[in-house]
């Protein structure tokens, strides 16, 4: 049987698998996104934000395997220490890129529109966040395709997704599904990744108006 | 006596961690429909002053008094959205249209779409800008003289009673700067806004100003008197210092064509007329009361077309650079629709240039005189 | 030199120097209190069999041990292969292979480090553990240092090098003394991300036998024993950590007065 007759009859478990990986990014990137928003909104013109950067960059800088089992010891094996320690390196770019987004808009942009007489509230809502959005964008694109990847270990503390597969072939070492196994995990992720990354250039060119696109 | 419509009293501004405030017990009263010039050398606290009028920089002590009501409490935001404010990076929202971007205040104001529209076409009109062409265009389409009008008709939306300029013409290019100058002037005539103005450049607080507040430091005024006076009886050495060298051409900007002596009795003769003979070596040809070509007196053929022309709200400083721009030594004055009025000649400025100090300040071509 | 003679500084570079030895200072002595807590914790512990087998200096120093010696070999073989490769695809007859081996790494990026080195372990049955381990991850490092170079050296300003060339340069001479100098901030972020990116994959090595400190991790989850678990994740991104603070220290050092 070759990988494609094998992966026809594997179809149903090859989409499952699928489905909860991407069920597992978005989780994991929403979650970063619901933290990580407020926490760059609220910083990004303090000093503070240098401390929120620094926390974000020591999470990214844990290897995936050892922040997983740190995630284990308060909650168990499972979906929830693998959407936890998804979220937790998806901080950075989230944060990040919001941070520099907001940060890189024109102070006399941002003086006029205060200068006018919009609130904070109005100016953050209707100018520096707008004007922010692409650069924000980039950030999760970033984000997502990091996560994809390291999803796959959530496999190894009894997460859902295409690791499963991969785990999979590799106990089945020795027989001619191991490769097909975890290549349908391999390439699954790599096409999620490519598709993310469709997605997210579409919403890129979709978040940046038509007067920012324009050059000088 | 004018109505004060702000009034800044015993107005300071500290920051922590430094020892001299940046603005030190400043009092100064702005009267109704003028142009007050706030000028200096850099780190004089003229631009905290003007921020300290709409609070965009609170102050530390002190009270600023808004056509007579006390603001220095009231909500900044609100109080904001009365007054007109343009700076010098315009500061026009890149992902909004110019449209949008002048409607900004009447949205805020929350106006109807259709009286917002109008407003919309009615200002860009007024600065200069045909609505049609460029209502829906984004600032990045605009060259920098084009995107300082827009901001300039953004500041003026809601049709607040005092706007403040913030270096509005520095990073525009001297030819499109004096452009700009005038049209504010010729704005000015028609919608007699109560003005701040902050400018480093002495010539265009000169020319722009009805009074001017010359900064020494620590937002500490030097002198704070009509062009003229500035010009003839600086307050002290650093006002002297401040205002340099050729005050005497300074003058000249501050001497409208209006306001000269134009003379009427060159040589014209209508498009399609037979030349008549005169003495001089070219003959002005007029068309539907414009003067458009230099005739050759001799053949009268190989004529030259009228270039820079000069309007009645042009200085004589203006006359004189389309002079020398023309290589020639006489130039056409128009009237503000451009009908030909008369000429202007180089004896003429030269003669106001060499003319005594005290006798020789021309009447001023006060913005005023319109009112 | 005394405080005294060093000549006043304003008060801002000040601050900018006390974050500056915080992250020189801080981090090495917040890493040495976390494992001295590890220690004060696990030594607390009565430890049973299966723990003990875990926890103790042999077995702990053998992981590391086997850890970074892996982690170097792999290190060394992405300098050996990503730099060269990054030079030679920024010279201008190479240049047009430059965008089909970024696409050809990035998609490379996209795939799972831990599918990677398990798909080399199903396929290539027959070569070693730690061949297998080196290869994966000698593959998936290799990208930032790549990128890193290449951008490094096509940032560096046209004009600089036709005057190093108009001086009299060879193209080898202004390789070497202008357009590498002036590349090694941005090269050196690349390696760093590399060796931080190494050492965190090789806790992977377990999956297939190669030892590392992710032994211990993995024993902990087998054996559902969270002290040991606690420890092998610990060590790991200690480890990690530490050689990023490392890194981030010889960054400095090397990098160019005046750029």
């Amino acid at each position: 049987m070759g990988f494609i007759e094998y992966t026809a009859d594997s179809m149903p478990a090859l989409l499952g698998a699928t489905l909860e990986h991407t069920v597992l990014v978005l989780q994991g990137l929403g979650l970063a996104v619901l933290i990580g928003l407020p926490l760059a909104l609220l910083t990004y013109r303090h000093r503070s934000r240098g401390a929120v950067l620094a926390v974000a960059g020591v999470f990214l800088t844990i290897p995936s395997y050892a922040l997983f089992g740190l995630l284990i010891t308060p909650l168990g094996l499972g979906t929830a220490p693998s959407v936890i320690a998804l979220t937790l390196y998806a901080f950075l770019p989230v944060i990040r890129n919001t941070v520099v987004g907001l940060r890189e808009v024109d102070p006399a942009v941002v003086e006029s529109a205060r200068g006018m007489g919009l609130s904070r509230t109005q100016t953050l809502l209707q100018v520096e966040l707008p004007l922010a959005l692409p650069v924000i964008v980039t950030g999760l694109r970033v984000a997502t395709q990091m996560i994809l990847g390291i999803a796959a270990i959530a496999a190894a503390v009894n997460g859902p997704g295409l690791g499963n597969l991969i785990l999979q072939g590799l106990t089945s070492a020795g027989t001619p599904f191991a490769v097909y196994l975890t290549l349908q995990g391999v390439i699954g992720i790599v096409v999620l990744a490519i598709l993310f990354d469709l997605f997210f250039a579409a919403l890129g060119r979709l978040t940046t108006t038509r007067g920012m696109m324009i050059r000088a | 006596m004018p109505d004060h419509m702000i009034q800044l009293v015993e107005l300071t501004k500290s920051y922590p961690g430094q020892s001299e405030p940046a603005v030190d017990a400043l009092t100064l009263d702005i009267p109704e429909g003028e142009i007050v010039v706030f000028v200096g050398p850099s780190g004089c606290g003229k631009t905290t002053t003007m921020k300290l009028i709409n609070r965009l920089i609170e102050p530390t002590s002190g009270r600023i008094l808004l056509n007579g009501a006390d603001v220095t409490g009231s909500d900044p935001d609100e109080l904001r959205r009365g007054i007109g404010y343009a700076i010098q990076q315009t500061g026009l929202f890149p992902h909004r249209t110019v449209a949008e971007n002048i409607a900004t205040v009447p949205k805020l104001l929350k106006w109807g779409t259709e009286r917002v529209r109008a407003r919309v076409d009615e200002l860009l009109t007024m600065v200069g800008l045909d609505p049609a062409e460029y209502r829906g265009r984004y600032p990045k389409q605009l060259s920098g003289g084009q995107q300082q009008r827009v901001g300039v008709a953004r500041a003026l939306a809601a049709d607040p009673p005092v706007l403040l300029m913030d270096e509005p013409f520095g990073a525009i290019d001297p030819l499109t700067r004096e452009t700009l100058q005038n049209e504010l002037l010729r704005i000015q005539r028609e919608i007699r806004k109560t003005i701040v103005f902050v400018t480093h450049d002495i010539d265009e607080a000169v020319k722009i100003g009805d009074r001017i507040a010359i900064f020494s430091e620590h937002g500490r005024v030097a002198q704070y008197d009509t062009p003229e006076k500035v010009l003839s009886e600086p307050a002290d050495e650093f006002v002297a210092d401040f205002i340099g060298a050729g005050a005497s051409v300074k003058r000249l900007s501050l001497t409208r064509v209006a306001d000269a002596a134009v003379a009427t009795d060159w040589p014209t003769v209508q498009r399609g007329e037979q030349p008549r003979e005169s003495d001089r070596e070219f003959l002005l040809v007029l068309d539907e009361g414009r003067a458009v070509e230099w005739l050759p007196r001799r053949d009268g053929r190989g004529g030259l077309p009228v270039l820079n022309a000069v309007g009645p709200d042009h200085t004589l400083y203006d006359a004189l650079n389309a002079m020398l721009t023309n290589n020639s030594d006489v130039v056409v004055v128009t009237d503000a629709e451009g009908t030909y009025r008369g000429t202007l000649d180089m004896p003429a400025i030269q003669d106001l240039i060499h003319a005594d100090d005290t006798t020789s300040v021309p009447r001023r071509a006060t913005k005023g005189e319109v009112r | 030199m005394s405080t005294a003679t060093r000549p006043s500084a304003p008060a801002v570079p000040e601050a900018a120097r006390a974050t500056r030895y915080l992250r020189i200072f801080g981090t090495p002595v917040a890493l040495l209190g976390v494992v001295a807590a590890l220690y004060l914790y696990v030594d607390a512990q009565d430890l049973d069999r299966i723990e003990q087998r875990s926890l103790n200096a042999e077995y702990l120093v053998s992981r590391a041990v086997q850890h970074l010696s892996l982690s170097a070999v792999v290190v060394v073989l992405i300098l050996a292969v990503a730099i060269p490769l990054g030079i030679v695809l920024t010279r201008p007859w190479a240049r047009k292979a430059a965008g089909p081996v970024l696409t050809l790494a990035n998609i490379g990026q996209a795939t799972p480090t831990f599918g990677l080195i398990v798909l080399f372990a199903v396929v290539f049955m027959t070569w070693g553990v730690h061949t297998i381990a080196i290869v994966a991850f000698w593959l998936y490092g290799i990208l930032p240092v790549l990128r890193n170079t290449m951008v490094g050296l096509e940032q560096v300003d046209r004009s600089v090098v036709e005057s190093a060339r108009g001086m009299g340069m060879s193209r080898a001479r202004a390789l070497i003394s202008v357009e590498l100098p002036l590349a090694v901030p941005v090269m050196l972020a690349g390696i760093r991300t590399a060796l931080v990116v190494t050492v965190g994959t090789v806790a992977l090595a377990t999956f297939v036998g190669a030892g590392g400190l992710g032994d211990v991790i993995n024993n902990g989850i087998i054996s559902s024993r969270d002290t040991v678990l606690l420890t092998g994740s610990v060590l790991v991104a200690v480890l990690a950590l530490f050689i990023d603070w490392l890194a981030g220290l010889v960054e400095d050092l090397f990098r160019p007065k005046g750029v």
